[in-house]
Parts: C-alpha cells; sequence; structure tokens
C-alpha cells in the first residue's frame, strides 16, 4: 500500500475555517477597537514582562559565570543595624558585639558568616553557633551554651591561679556571666592533667561519666551532692573509678561500670546507718564492688573506747561548700 | 471567580428580530455555567443575512458589551449560530470494499469510506459549514462503530450543510469587528435541536421547527441521527406583513395586534368580536374584528408549515417520527400554533421546553438557539465525530493501570 492510499485526502472545496476573520480597523466598532487596543497592550505587556524575566535571567547567568563576587556587591545595600541575639545561657548581648567586633558601615551582605561564627566558637562556652541576616539590616545570632559540669584549678605562665569550668562534653572554659553562688556549689576537679591546645586547653577525657554521676546525685540525693567537694579521675582510666572526696568522708569510691543511681542509693543507706553510731565518722567508703561496700571508720570501736571524749565536737559537715569558694 | 482552567466563550446569534448573547464559563471543556446574558434589537439583518454592516455590528456589538458586563469577564472565543435562507444542504455517500484478507474492518477503510463520502465538491463560492455523519452501514447493517466487525462492504452517508462563502464571512467579520474570533459555527436548527430532543426523541424521530422572526430552521432526527436539516426564508415577519396588508395597519400596528391577537388556528366564531388596535381611546385609534386576524395569521402559519412539510420531501414519514413536532422560536409563541402544526404533519406537536438545568429567566424560546449552540458545541458535536480510535500498546495500558488504581 501506498502513503498516498494510506492517507484519506481532505473533502475539497473551502470550510469556513478557511474564512479569514481578521476584520480592518475601519471596519471595527468602537468596542472593537477598544478591546483590539486593550489586546495588544496586554500582549505588549506581556512581552515586556517576558523580555525582562529573560533579560534579568540571563545576566544573573552571565554574572554567577563571570564575576560572582558582583552579584554579592549587587545586593550591598543596607549596612547592619541590629544585631539581634537568641541565646539558651547567659552570654549577653554585648559580649556578642565584642567578640563580632563588626565595622560600623559593614553591610549585611558583606560579613563573612562562616568567619563571624568561628569566632564565637572560639569561645568554649558557645556549643552551636548559627548566624543568619535578616534582610534588609539585621544580623541573627543563635547560640547554644555549654553547661559546667565541676570547675578546675590552672595556672598560667606566671603562675597565678585561674578557675576554669569543665562542661559535659569535657571542654574546659572561662565561664562568663553564671550566677556565682551556682558556679561557688560545683565539684573540683582533681587527677587530671590540663593540657594547652591553641589558646585553651585539650577537652578532659571521661567526663561524661563524671557528668552522669553529678547528674544522678544532684537528682536523687541533692543533700550529698552539697557535701561533695573534689572529683578525681586519677583512676578512672586505669580502674575506672570515680573517686569522691565529701565534706565529712574522706574517700567515695565510684565505679563506672556500675549503676550510678544504685551506688548513689548505697551511699546514703551507709551515711543513715552510720550515724547511729556513737562516732559516726567514715574514713572511706568503696562502692565499685558489686554486691559488698567495705566501709572504713577513722577509728575502730576499741579506739573510740581508749579515747577521752572532747567537751564539744565540731562537725566539718556544717561548713557549707558554698562558703569554702577560693 | 473565573478559574484559570475555564474558558470564558460566547454564543452568539444574530437573528432577525435580535441578536442574543449567552456568556458561559466551560470548566475542563465539560461544564457549562452562564455567567452573562445580552439581547440587543437587531439591525440591518434581514432574513438571516447581513445587509448593512454598520448596523448588524452596533446591535451585536451592544449585545455583547452587556453580557460581558454582567458575566464581568471578557470574553475569549466565540460560538456563532449560523442560519439565513442563503444555507442549502445535500446527502452524500460512498462505499469501500473492506480490504484485508480476513474482512475485518479497520481504521483505514473507516478513514477512506468518511473521505470518500465528503469528497462531493460544491459550488464555485461556497463554504462548508457541517458534516453530520450518519449511521455506518456494514453489508447493509447499520452499525455504531464498524471497527473490528467483519463485513465486505462498508458504506456511510454525509448530510453536508452549505452556504455562499461572502454571507458566511459576513457574519463572521461581525464579530471580528468586536476583535473576537469565532471558533465554531453551528447550524441554528441543530443547536435548537440538541438543546430541545433528548436522545430517545431522537431515535423515536423527532421533528424540531424554529420559527424566527426572519427565518425558519427546522432539522428531522431518525434513528439518534440528524436526517435533514432546512432554513426557510419564510417566518414571523410574514405574519406580520400579511396582518399589514390585510388590515392596512403599519407594519409596526401589525406586529402589535400579532402579539397581542393572532392565533395559529381559527378559534373566535362570532363576526362580531372585534378588538381596539391601542385600546388606548387615543386619535387614530380603532377596532378590527378579531375573526379577520386569526384568519390572516393562521392561514400564513399553515402556509408556512406546508412549506417546511415540502422542503422535507420523502425524508419526512409520519410513522419514522414518533416523537412528533417539537416548536421554537419567538413565533412559536402563537396561541394554537401547534394545533396547526398537527393538522399539518399529522403528528403530535408542542413546544419545546428547555431543560431542567436552563435557569427560569432564560427558557424564553429566543434563548433556545444560542443555549443549544452551547449544548451542541460540548455534546452534541461528540455524537456526530467519527467513533474515538482506541489507544492501544504497552504505554497507554500501564497509563490505564495507574488511572484506575
Amino acid at each position: 500500500m501506498s502513503p498516498a492510499e494510506e492517507i484519506p485526502a481532505p473533502p475539497p472545496g473551502r470550510s469556513w475555517r478557511d474564512i479569514r476573520q481578521e476584520v480592518s480597523a475601519p471596519a471595527m466598532s468602537r468596542q472593537g477597537l477598544r478591546r483590539q487596543v486593550f489586546a495588544w497592550l496586554k500582549a505588549g505587556t506581556l512581552g515586556l514582562l517576558a523580555a525582562a524575566v529573560g533579560w534579568g535571567g540571563y545576566e544573573l547567568v552571565h554574572a554567577w559565570k563571570t564575576d560572582r563576587m558582583a552579584l554579592a556587591t549587587a545586593v550591598h545595600s543596607e549596612p547592619v543595624r541590629e544585631v539581634v541575639l537568641i541565646t539558651d545561657g547567659v552570654l549577653t548581648q554585648q559580649w556578642v558585639n565584642g567578640v563580632l567586633a563588626l565595622p560600623k558601615a559593614a553591610s549585611l551582605m558583606s560579613l563573612e558568616l562562616p568567619v563571624l561564627r568561628d569566632k564565637l566558637l572560639a569561645h568554649g562556652q558557645v556549643r552551636v553557633a548559627v548566624l543568619t541576616r535578616n534582610f534588609p539590616d539585621t544580623l541573627v545570632v543563635t547560640l547554644q551554651e555549654r553547661t559546667p559540669v565541676a570547675r578546675v584549678q590552672a595556672s598560667d605562665g606566671d603562675g597565678a591561679p585561674r578557675q576554669l569550668l569543665v562542661a559535659k562534653d569535657g571542654v574546659v572554659y572561662d565561664g562568663l556571666n553564671y550566677d556565682k553562688p551556682m558556679v561557688a556549689g560545683l565539684p573540683w576537679l582533681d587527677g587530671i592533667r590540663l593540657v594547652k591546645s591553641g589558646p585553651g586547653f585539650e577537652a578532659v577525657a571521661g567526663m561524661a561519666d563524671v557528668s552522669a554521676l553529678l547528674s544522678t546525685v544532684q537528682l536523687q540525693a541533692p543533700h550529698l551532692y552539697r557535701e561533695w567537694l573534689i572529683v578525681s579521675l586519677a583512676r578512672l582510666a586505669e580502674r575506672d573509678e570515680i573517686v569522691v572526696k565529701a565534706q565529712d568522708i574522706p574517700e567515695i569510691i565510684f565505679s563506672r561500670k556500675r549503676d550510678f543511681f544504685k551506688q548513689v542509693a548505697q551511699l546514703d543507706y551507709i551515711i543513715d546507718a552510720a550515724r547511729v553510731l556513737p562516732e559516726p565518722t567514715l574514713k572511706s567508703v568503696n562502692l565499685s564492688l558489686d554486691g559488698q561496700v567495705p566501709v572504713q571508720m577513722l577509728r575502730t570501736p576499741d579506739e573510740l573506747a581508749r579515747t577521752p571524749q572532747p567537751v564539744f565536737t565540731l562537725q566539718p559537715s556544717t561548713q557549707r561548700k558554698g562558703n569554702r569558694d577560693l | 471567580m473565573i478559574s484559570s482552567s475555564s474558558k470564558i466563550i460566547a454564543a452568539v446569534e444574530i437573528g432577525t428580530g435580535k441578536v442574543a448573547v449567552l456568556v458561559g464559563e466551560i470548566a475542563r471543556g465539560r461544564s457549562l455555567n452562564i455567567i452573562g446574558v445580552g439581547v440587543a434589537p437587531a439591525h440591518g439583518v434581514m432574513k438571516g443575512e447581513v445587509v448593512d454592516y454598520k448596523a448588524a455590528c452596533e446591535a451585536t456589538h451592544q449585545a455583547l458589551e452587556t453580557a460581558e458586563k454582567r458575566a464581568g469577564a471578557r470574553i475569549e472565543e466565540v460560538w456563532l449560530a449560523q442560519t439565513g435562507g442563503h444555507l442549502d444542504a445535500f446527502y452524500n455517500e460512498a462505499s469501500v470494499n473492506v480490504k484485508s484478507a480476513d474482512n475485518t474492518v479497520n481504521a483505514l477503510d473507516i478513514a477512506s469510506v468518511c473521505a470518500l463520502a465528503k469528497e462531493k465538491e460544491l459550488p464555485a463560492g461556497r463554504s462548508r459549514i457541517h458534516e453530520i455523519r450518519r449511521p455506518f452501514r456494514l453489508d447493509g447493517q447499520a452499525v455504531p462503530d464498524p471497527e473490528h466487525l467483519s463485513g465486505r462492504r462498508l458504506e456511510v452517508g454525509y448530510w453536508i450543510v452549505h452556504g455562499p462563502e461572502s454571507k458566511v464571512s459576513d457574519n463572521i467579520h461581525v464579530v471580528g469587528g468586536y476583535h473576537l474570533e469565532v471558533r465554531e459555527l453551528v447550524l441554528a436548527s441543530l443547536a435548537s435541536g440538541s438543546l430541545l430532543t433528548t436522545a430517545e426523541e431522537r431515535t423515536q424521530g423527532v421533528l424540531v421547527i424554529d420559527i424566527g422572526k426572519g427565518v425558519t430552521d427546522f432539522v428531522l432526527y431518525r434513528d439518534g441521527h440528524v436526517l435533514v436539516t432546512g432554513t426557510l426564508p419564510v417566518a414571523g415577519d410574514h405574519v406580520t406583513n400579511d396582518l399589514s396588508i390585510g388590515l392596512r395597519v403599519t407594519p409596526a400596528q401589525a406586529e402589535m395586534l400579532k402579539l397581542r391577537q393572532a392565533r395559529g388556528t381559527v378559534q373566535t366564531r362570532d363576526k362580531a368580536d372585534k378588538v381596539w388596535l391601542n385600546g388606548d381611546a387615543s386619535f387614530g385609534d380603532r377596532q378590527f374584528p378579531k375573526l379577520t386576524i386569526e384568519t390572516i395569521a393562521a392561514a400564513r402559519v399553515i402556509e408556512l408549515l406546508e412549506v417546511v412539510r415540502r422542503k422535507l420531501g420523502p425524508a419526512f414519514a409520519p410513522e419514522h417520527c414518533g416523537a412528533g413536532v417539537i416548536l421554537t422560536g419567538g413565533t412559536s409563541r402563537l396561541p394554537g400554533i401547534e394545533e396547526a402544526a398537527t393538522r399539518v404533519f399529522g403528528l403530535p406537536a408542542r413546544r419545546g421546553e428547555a431543560p431542567g438545568w436552563v435557569k427560569e429567566e432564560l427558557k424564553d424560546p429566543m434563548f433556545s438557539t444560542v443555549l443549544g449552540v452551547f449544548q451542541f458545541g460540548l455534546r452534541g458535536a461528540h455524537e456526530h465525530a467519527l467513533p474515538a480510535r482506541r489507544r492501544t500498546g504497552l504505554l497507554s495500558n500501564l497509563t490505564k493501570i495507574f488511572a484506575t488504581s
């Protein structure tokens, strides 16, 4: 079958659809002319709009390919008028302004946000920093801060002692704007060696376990926490033990292998049980052994019997931890 | 609010007595919502033909502007009703031998026979307006869709409506003068017939007569298909003209008497029963015998209907027209015209009633053509189109699966 046979020919003669419908302007009515002008204007406007969009797109692509900096300078419009701080901690707007140190005439688009963020993160108290441009003239700084778990004393090169704070992740930093009684209530860290790293120190290992122990005792037995003076990590790496020096117990040994809640509960029980003794002075409590808790008293009952009783006793626990701040 | 997926279309009828415009919002090519109406007295149109371009433009554009304002939307395209004594039609049929060895009809056979049936040449200067297909016949038996059926000989016939290009283009240019494009041209009789008849009536056989002011359009349906269409340059104006001559009054007075007193059949028996011309006892007011008015009007109505019957010729047979005669158009409002039609055609006759979805204000017979233009454009046209070809293949089958899942 040939192609000519396959396609039936269209019917001969003209259809009404072949009639030319355009009408010359003199043959149009006033309303028709008005509609025509409106249609032309509409088409013209749409054409101009399309051309403008096309031209804008071309310019954008061209600038992107040839000179990307021009794109940034093209929007150098408004200088930064305000820096807004949103934080979950205690750092202040003034501190942020000081750290960022923005030039007075700096425009919003000219700010190097990654550099500014690094400036903020250089301070250990800042855990997360997010900087966003809020057009036309506002820089929004959103911070998440670290919470101190313990404190540590370090000496600078000239030997002057300096109090630093240690967070749960082991980061050591200068605490700013914290409530002084809160800081005074933190236990001291012992048995660690601070290693310099740039302007600060390397993170302290094992702080996650210390934090877990401290948060457990703070939550479950706040009366015990108040008595804790020093937390030592000296035996943590070798024997998985955290040694705590409390106000009236020189040594309390915790094991990070055992549930801290159980160990704290045992300690609370032992302290309560020791109170009924005539001389309730504990020397050491070892909670690291599963099943047994060796307790060492300052003096045995025989020694006590031989010792004359003092006229009055001075209980160390009456001195509050917060009052013994350095 | 006009949604972005809808189209604003105007159905326009440029009649001898009035120009009617309906503005419809057609959503997704299916649902129609009439949102604007515009009617203006027609000028410059005689028997459906434009004789004064400026006057016709003025009237048509006035109606279009009114409809646009009422719709509160801009018309995007026009579907135009076409009528007039200049229209003519003929029937042409063709047959082909089924080509495949197993005598199964395929798409090519159908396309070939349709092309052959439409191949008849028109006289010079005439344009095709409609090509209305009648049912296919396979070995002499009528079938709605012959594809994949077995047979030796495939036949089809087309009723081809055509008109002088100059006259058809006049109507199109009147609309073009409003800076609008005519997208569809619908024969007025097909529009009215599509609106006023149901599929059952068309299957039973029905004759629809649209009697306007200057033109009478008619369409005869049988077996669900259009059998004959026609247009006569005789209508309500001739009744007015006869009254004007017979009673020696002006055409305007005759028109007034026709609207008030004329009937399709004579009812008055008392020769002394008279009616006033104006009825306001003004200077020049006089009386006419009611019997005379009725006699003149009825004679012209009967004559008009007989001309329709003669034009139908052998195509009309009362036994194949079970649904009777439906009358519409402005002149169909004459009382007693149904009895006149019953007498002429020997069939029950009634005035056409618009379907239920039409608003009360649009149920007047003068809107039946423009409403029918929408109806025909949306639905009727598909009934006469070639059967849709079935899509086959893996991709279309997959599409169907996902479409129904």
